[in-house]
């Protein structure tokens, strides 16, 4: 690990650790939400940027874990952290099913196919209402027994720099070499002995298991669950704060996430059409700086003649 | 490095400095759709909204300070209202929020006014739950599905001899309660029914229909809020199931819109609506003074009750911070519980008794109002009836 960059980490966690002292209510929310759109798209870049699958099911896998969860201790009263637990696994058991029918295929085909599989998910949810309540939304169970915006600013920071850290010792690992090999050129990573499909598998659940994880911690902390969090418009919104950000770099969807989140708070006014903005920024982004935020900031630095 | 770090300070300038401004105003929330499939009442909203603020400006403004309005779109899902009450609750620190037409939007942010302890107040949102749940913090100066029922739906049905009932009724909160409310009525009456769900966003009725028209009934109660209900009236004539059996449209308001006409046709005739409001029908002067000041605003009649709605709770919360000289939450609850104001639609007076939806209930009386060649004929209660009942020959 370069010494900038643990410098940036450790100066990035005490302001994350002392901001709560500092925000209202209200921007503590915006944190919140945040830290939960950088679980998504950390793990949604671990898929596209590292492994090169440009998944669609990201956001219905969130929804997998929430609406597990939240059914659960809504109709069984399991406790929301058992739930979360079990959201995962329903996640990931999911990612696994879909990855085995479809990995295979690549490219656009596992695109639209996880496109299919996020929509069935979504209209399921919609229409089986006597137990998804549908449109109408579950109301589910707190994580605290009182109700604390630091409590779950908290537990957000804590998952999210957790995630982080697993997600940055597998790209700096082996498994990540690996990885980027088979995005480069799989054929050739075939031809050297790489199992490309075990890899892409094992990456399609991990991920998978991750989205489950943000979604149960987020309808907990909503303690609403709606068919929004499996939406596509979700699912855009993760993808252009990845692509804003910089994919395929560990930093990129991070910075992605807080400045996306923070503007959308200031265009709110705006209704729909933030998101059509936030679409064209990213296509001007993948035309013109392909490397995001992250990448136009990197090379601004090296232009400057910088080293560390 | 240097960048970075400015980055972060000005986020947390932005964060930090966004949130004093001055104190100029008294600034009361509104919840609502301004988008998705009922944003006309989010229009309806704006024009109530425009007249509460001149009318109170004009009596006074809210202790002593001018009346502003912060309207927060709900776009009439659950998880987008929450979040906008959460913003009115902790960004714009509003002391009072009004306002709501979904049941299911409004079943969330209860829980949210009982978390922040803010005072909200309910015009037209049905469902019994919203005040039967008991929350200190929550009100209703508007219909409960029990009540329009009870002593309206269910007594036009056996008041005017219907034989056969069909309930449609779309999968949301409000229509899932007033169904059930519905049931249990026409069982205890003796009236025969039968029930069909039917999705919110649907535009394509065919399949339901025709299963309907084997039934023969002689009375559709459609509990369908959106344009879905346009598309609904226009199949059911085209069908030939309607105007042999009439179609109440359970809400009213997308009886009224700008679009009903076009969207229906000539099916639109003979069609029934609930409404609070009619042009001969003045139950207060406060009702005689919104119509005059509609008119020369807009330069037209008001047709979508709700716009008079919103003006209703407006006129509720700025009269309850008045009388508590304060906006603290506690003491504007103590203020709303003792309301005795005079608004369009009568003489406001919260229930207080716990324990069932007149829970801090106020319930407005309701009309049963018909097109009939395309004017609007109060056909029920009797009493304030301004024509007969047309039926189909």
């Amino acid at each position: 690990m370069k010494s900038s960059t643990i410098w940036f980490s450790v100066a990035g966690l005490s302001v994350a650790i002392i901001l709560p002292f500092f925000l209202s209510q209200y921007w503590l929310h915006v944190m919140i939400i945040s830290l939960f759109y950088v679980m998504m798209a950390s793990s949604w870049n671990l898929l596209a940027g590292y492994t090169g699958q440009v998944s669609f099911a990201h956001a219905a896998f969130a929804g997998v874990g929430a609406y597990t969860s939240g059914m659960l201790s809504v109709f069984l009263g399991v406790s929301p952290w058992l739930g979360i637990l079990i959201g995962i696994i329903s996640a990931a058991l999911l990612g696994l099913g879909l990855g085995v029918l479809c990995i295979r295929m690549g490219g656009i085909y596992l695109s639209l196919t996880t496109l299919g599989f996020s929509e069935i998910i979504r209209i399921i949810i919609t229409n089986e209402d006597n137990w998804t309540r549908g449109t109408m939304g579950l109301q589910t169970p707190g994580l605290f027994v009182e109700y604390s915006k630091t409590g779950y600013y908290f537990i957000f920071l804590a998952v999210a720099v957790a995630i982080g850290v697993v997600i940055y010792k597998l790209i700096h690992s082996e498994w990540g070499l690996t990885m980027r090999a088979v995005l480069n050129d799989e054929i050739a990573a075939s031809a050297s002995g790489i199992n490309t499909i075990n890899v892409r598998l094992l990456a399609f659940t991990f991920t998978s298991a991750i989205a489950g994880l943000a979604g149960g911690l987020y309808g907990h902390y909503l303690m609403l669950v709606t068919p929004d969090i499996p939406s596509l418009g979700q699912m855009f919104l993760v993808l252009a704060m990845a692509v804003i950000g910089g994919m395929g770099s560990f930093a990129g969807p991070i910075v992605g996430s807080f400045v996306l989140e923070i503007l959308s708070e200031y265009i709110r006014e705006w209704g729909e059409y933030h998101v059509l903005i936030f679409g064209l920024i990213a296509l001007a982004m993948a035309r013109f700086a392909p490397e995001g935020l992250m990448g136009l900031w990197i090379n601004k630095r090296k232009g400057h003649g910088h080293t560390n | 490095m240097k960048k970075f770090l400015s980055l972060f300070v000005f986020l947390m300038v932005l964060t930090i400095g966004s949130s004093c401004w001055a104190q100029g105003t008294v600034k009361i929330g509104v919840v609502g759709p301004r988008t998705g499939p009922a944003a006309a009442t989010g229009q309806a909203f704006e024009e109530g909204i425009a007249l509460a603020i001149d009318h109170i400006n004009a009596a006074g403004g809210v202790l002593g300070k001018k009346l502003e309005i912060v309207f927060e779109d709900t776009g009439g899902v659950p998880e987008k209202a929450a979040a906008a009450f959460e913003r009115l609750a902790t960004k714009e620190k509003v002391p009072v929020v009004v306002g709501e037409s979904h049941s299911s939007s409004a079943l969330a942010e209860i829980e949210l006014a009982n978390r922040y302890k803010l005072p909200l107040i309910i015009c037209e949102a049905w469902h019994d739950d919203i005040t039967a749940k008991g929350y200190k913090w929550v009100f209703r100066a508007g219909p409960a599905n029990s009540g329009v029922v009870d002593f309206y739906i269910a007594p036009f049905v056996k008041d005017m001899g219907f034989k056969k009932v069909a309930i449609v009724r779309e999968n949301s909160d409000w229509g899932a309660g007033i169904a059930e409310r519905t049931e249990f009525d026409l069982k205890k009456m003796n009236i025969p029914f039968t029930t069909l769900k039917i999705e919110r966003d649907s535009k394509d009725f065919y399949t339901e229909l025709t299963k309907l028209k084997a039934e023969k009934p002689d009375i559709i109660l459609a509990y369908i809020y959106g344009t879905g209900l346009h598309f609904f009236i226009a199949q059911a004539n085209e069908i030939g199931l309607s105007p042999r059996a009439l179609v109440l449209d359970g809400a009213g308001p997308p009886s009224l819109w700008d679009s009903f006409w076009k969207n229906v046709g000539k099916a639109g005739d003979l069609e029934l609506f609930m409404s609070s409001m009619h042009e001969k029908v003045h139950l207060t002067n406060t009702s005689r003074k919104f119509w005059d000041a509609y008119n020369k605003k807009y330069g037209k009649n008001p047709t979508d009750y709700k716009s008079r709605s919103i003006y209703n709770v407006i006129l509720i919360a700025a009269d309850a911070i008045n009388r508590a000289k304060s906006t603290d939450a506690e003491k504007v609850v103590a203020a709303l519980e003792k309301s005795n104001l005079e608004v369009t639609t009568g003489v406001v007076k919260f229930g207080l008794k716990s324990g069932s939806y007149e829970y801090h209930q106020w319930m407005p009386p309701m009309l049963v109002v018909q097109w009939q060649d395309k004017n609007q004929v109060v056909v029920y209660p009797k009493k304030a009836a301004t024509g007969p009942l047309k039926k189909a020959k």
